[in-house]
């Protein structure tokens, strides 16, 4: 997903980072006291306008006691990026990892930025951002702090020096300084723009512990929902349960409750039915979270309904897509339903098709999914009329958040502070600002602090779902069977529009991405993508477009691969011509043993595809259940230029292999009259340990070097699951699912 | 308002609340403090609120704390006091957690099992939480040596 939602041109992606020059990098800050600190990060445009210039994400911090501390500014969802980060520095400043201690940094505004500051954690970008920046600083550090400590010894050779875990010795003499005896000195010196990078590493690739997993296990790590302060209340958020609804009159407080607040859609949290101003949702005040729940579910609150909510139907939905397959209005510069935005175009694939002797005709769709993230959405506020504002939450979003609360109370933002805490899933769900911008209104209203929080059922309610969609591919056989012409069309409903975006006549890139620039040798091709008008509140969800184009790109190929009578695994070996490409799928085949016979009543599919700079294969081996497909094994390689901790790798694809079954086998969020359906857990199936197949990860990188492009990790695991598991499916059945999910109104209880 | 005497983590306390009905989970987590125990669905299928009550994994969510006065209850919090537990040593040597929103929950249900005389792979079949990270296979792994 996008580093920033609001204007897509700013996206940070490594072609900008690499325009960057040196100037933007190391910015010292010695007036702090305690030591040395460096600040850096990105320079990007702001997408909030002229507030900041220089963005400082990460900073470091070699304390005169000795601490070493390293602030990341993104939050810890459980993707272990922080720690690979932190991996990066150790190695540059010499210290074993469990000396560092990782803090999640503040949000900031200021100009320039101060030693902290946080950006949204998205678009599995923080190794690819902030890798070789984290060295570079690590590296400076060093040699300031070694520069000081020969100053401090009297001898310049620098040839004499070496580290032993943050203590610099001189070898000739055996003096020792430690780097917090030189700190402050440190602090002094100019910042070196090309310190030396260790070239022996001893942490980067290995399988350095997680130092946030500890306090994972005794209870001790505090989420957002875990956070307590004093004299704080509970409130528990009730929405229109139609979406679009507005509340008509406010309900009298019922006994026990503190306070009833009704709260509104304000700047930054409209979304499709959520139309700002409207007052869409209530807080029940109570002094515990069960009170606040067990009155909320009592109060009958009066919705004024929206006169569209009788067409707010899954099944309208599917029609107006499958119409605008074959129907919309071409691109005029607005921005609106129907139009058809052109992706891309090379030669003239319609005629190309045309002429062909086999054509396929396939149609794919792929239902709104819920995030379901563990912990429910929740933030914490402490308001002072006037005078402060200090917010807790699980936000992907920090800075998003400190606008936000700054707007909402009008104070200041030095008068504001924003911490984030650890997150029980994001999935993309939390870089939005619905439930902040909640807790805050409550908050000014009944002056205590305060902690919201939805219930498991608001939180599957009002969701900002993944869209849905319907693709259309259109695919014409040559000689030798090869794809002379391919059309590609994608009608899905528009995250940016819904952010109020101004679309290009490209479209949305959160819809179209991975459906692009595919290197399959097509001939011919284009690539459309047609807004949808559904007002459903649509979200970044794990791996955003890709979990979409890739299920409908990759059976198709292998659609294309059964018409020509050719085997799927060579059939896109055979269309490809990317070594990288091939070499992840080569090592996904070989590693699930492709060629062998499968075992009896088993079959296995393939897929590949690309996102966020990482090139994925994946083979599913799957058998037939008494209801559908029963996944047995999979087999996951995966190409992300370089490998910071393997054993983080490995978890996040295992993980992305179950999230991606979840979707494909159970996952849909069906809408009736403007109301969606699935309320909790058990209509939204997930896969239980006992379902969960064995994944076998393949990790290909290269040398730890600059030249490599490093890809992104978290969100790759999602993507070829749906395909690869159709694939499958279709080999040991001969019946091909072209709608997701395969199992749709599942429960717990199957 | 109804008062209850409850033993958590080998602790006495005497709490006071606005129904009989109200669930251990919000007594543990609002009014004890111990936040460990997470809510996650609140109609015992995540398996996130899970507790020892008298050394048996049970959700919390949806058991009242009247029935659960006088009864011996366990909450990750008390399942170590320096994360020495078998459990917690297996979950941080195969770092299992990513999230870890729900591992509370897991460690509970695996500690219930090992009282029970369960090990190793039958541990596995006891889990039957939900954990939207994925982390089963690492699970399964962990309990080999319990």
């Amino acid at each position: 997903m996008n580093t920033h939602t609001h204007t897509p041109q700013s996206v940070a992606t490594s072609e900008t980072l690499s325009k960057l020059s040196r100037r933007d990098f190391l910015s010292t800050t010695a007036a702090m006291t305690g030591g040395l600190f460096i600040g850096y990060g990105l320079l990007a445009n702001d997408a909030h306008g002229a507030v900041s210039t220089t963005q400082v994400n990460l900073w470091l911090n070699v304390g005169s006691d000795n601490s070493i501390t390293f602030s990341v500014g993104t939050a810890d969802m459980g993707q272990g990026s922080a720690q690979g980060l932190a991996a990066a520095l150790c190695e540059e400043l010499m210290v074993d990892p469990a000396n560092v201690k990782i803090v999640t940094g503040k949000p900031s505004l200021a100009v320039p930025a101060p030693i902290s500051a946080s950006i949204n954690t998205a678009g599995s970008g923080m190794i690819k951002n902030y890798f070789w920046r984290t060295r570079d600083a690590g590296a400076a550090a060093r040699e300031m702090l070694i520069s000081a400590a020969m100053t401090a010894m009297g001898d310049s050779n620098r040839d004499n020096y070496v580290v032993q875990n943050g203590v610099i010795i001189n070898t000739s003499n055996a003096q020792r300084r430690t780097y917090g005896d030189v700190a402050a000195s440190a602090a002094t010196l100019p910042v070196p723009t090309n310190a030396t990078l260790v070239s022996n590493l001893i942490y980067i690739g290995q399988r350095v512990k997680r130092q946030d997993i500890p306090l994972k296990v005794d209870g001790s790590a505090v989420y957002g929902i875990d956070v307590r302060i004093p004299n704080m209340v509970y409130a528990v958020i009730k929405h229109s349960p139609t979406f679009g609804g507005v509340l008509a009159t406010t309900p009298e407080r019922p006994r026990g409750a503190i306070a009833v607040v009704p709260t509104q859609v304000v700047a930054g949290t409209a979304r499709g039915s959520n139309a700002l101003g409207n007052v869409n949702a209530l807080a029940v005040v109570a002094e515990t979270t069960w009170d606040a729940m067990r009155l909320s579910k009592a109060i009958k609150p009066n919705w004024t309904i929206p006169v569209n909510a009788s067409v707010l139907n899954t099944a309208q939905f599917k029609k107006d897509a499958r119409t605008l397959l074959r129907s919309g209005t071409p691109y005029t510069g607005l921005n609106v339903p129907g139009t058809v935005y052109t992706v891309e175009t090379v030669g003239t694939p319609k005629s190309a098709i045309g002429t062909s002797t086999k054509k396929l005709d396939l149609t794919y769709t792929l239902p709104y999914l819920s995030h379901a993230c563990m912990e429910v959405l929740n933030c914490t506020v402490n308001y002072v009329a006037g005078v402060s504002c200090e917010v807790w939450a699980p936000t992907q979003a920090a800075k998003n958040v400190l606008i936000l609360v700054a707007t909402l109370t009008g104070l200041s933002v030095d008068r504001i502070t924003v911490n984030t805490t650890f997150l029980g899933g994001g999935l993309g769900r939390k870089i939005e600002l619905d439930f902040i911008s909640q807790a805050v209104q409550v908050a000014m209203a009944i002056n205590r602090p305060v902690k919201l929080m939805w219930s498991r059922e608001e939180d599957f309610r009002h969701d900002m779902y993944r869209p849905m969609a319907a693709v259309r591919v259109q695919a014409g056989l040559g000689a030798g069977s090869v794809i002379n012409g391919w059309m590609y069309r994608n009608v899905s409903p528009s995250l940016l529009g819904q952010r109020g975006a101004t679309l290009s006549a490209k479209g949305d890139s959160q819809a179209y991405e991975a459906s692009q620039d595919l290197p399959y040798n097509f001939g011919a091709r284009s690539t459309e993508w047609v807004m949808h008008g559904s007002p459903i509140p649509v979200g970044f969800w794990r791996s955003v477009g890709a979990s979409i184009n890739t299920f409908a790109v990759e059976s198709a190929i292998d659609e294309a691969a059964n018409a020509a009578g050719f085997e799927p695994y060579l059939y896109r070996r055979m269309l490809l011509s990317d070594p990288r490409w091939i070499a992840v799928l080569e090592a996904a085949a070989n590693a699930s043993g492709w060629t062998s016979a499968a075992p009896a009543g088993k079959a296995k599919g393939i897929a590949i595809g690309a996102a966020f700079n990482s090139i994925c294969a994946q083979v599913v081996e799957v058998k037939k259940g008494a209801k559908g497909p029963i996944v047995t094994r999979v087999w996951i390689a995966i190409d992300c230029g370089i490998c910071v901790n393997p054993d983080q790798v490995e978890a996040q694809l295992m993980g992305g292999v179950i999230h991606g079954m979840n979707a494909a086998l159970y996952g849909q969020q069906v809408c009736s009259n403007g109301v969606a359906q699935a309320d909790n857990f058990n209509h939204n199936r997930v896969t239980l340990l006992h379902e969960a197949p064995e994944v076998k990860v393949i990790i290909i990188a290269g040398a730890i070097d600059r030249s490599r492009a490093i890809g992104g990790v978290g969100e790759l695991g999602v993507p070829t699951f749906a395909p690869a598991l159709a694939n499958a499916w279709f080999k040991l059945t001969k019946t091909r699912v072209r709608d997701l999910p395969f199992l749709p109104g599942s429960t717990m209880s199957d | 308002m109804p008062n209850y005497n409850l033993n958590v983590n080998h602790k006495d306390y005497n709490v006071a609340v606005s129904s009989a009905e109200m669930p251990l989970l919000w007594v543990l987590r609002d009014v004890l403090g111990l936040t460990g125990t997470k809510y996650g669905c609140g109609i015992e299928i995540c398996g996130a609120c899970t507790v020892l009550v008298n050394g048996k994994p049970e959700k919390s969510c949806d058991l009242s704390v009247a029935s659960a006065a006088s009864k011996r209850i366990t909450t990750v919090e008390g399942l170590s006091a320096n994360k020495s537990h078998p459990a917690q040593v297996a979950w941080i040597n195969h770092q299992v957690p990513q999230c870890g929103y729900c591992q509370s929950g897991v460690l509970m249900k695996v500690a219930g099992a090992i009282n029970s005389g369960k090990h190793g792979a039958e541990i596995s079949k006891e889990i039957d939480n939900i954990c939207v990270c994925g982390t089963y296979q690492r699970m399964k792994k962990a309990v080999l040596g319990l």
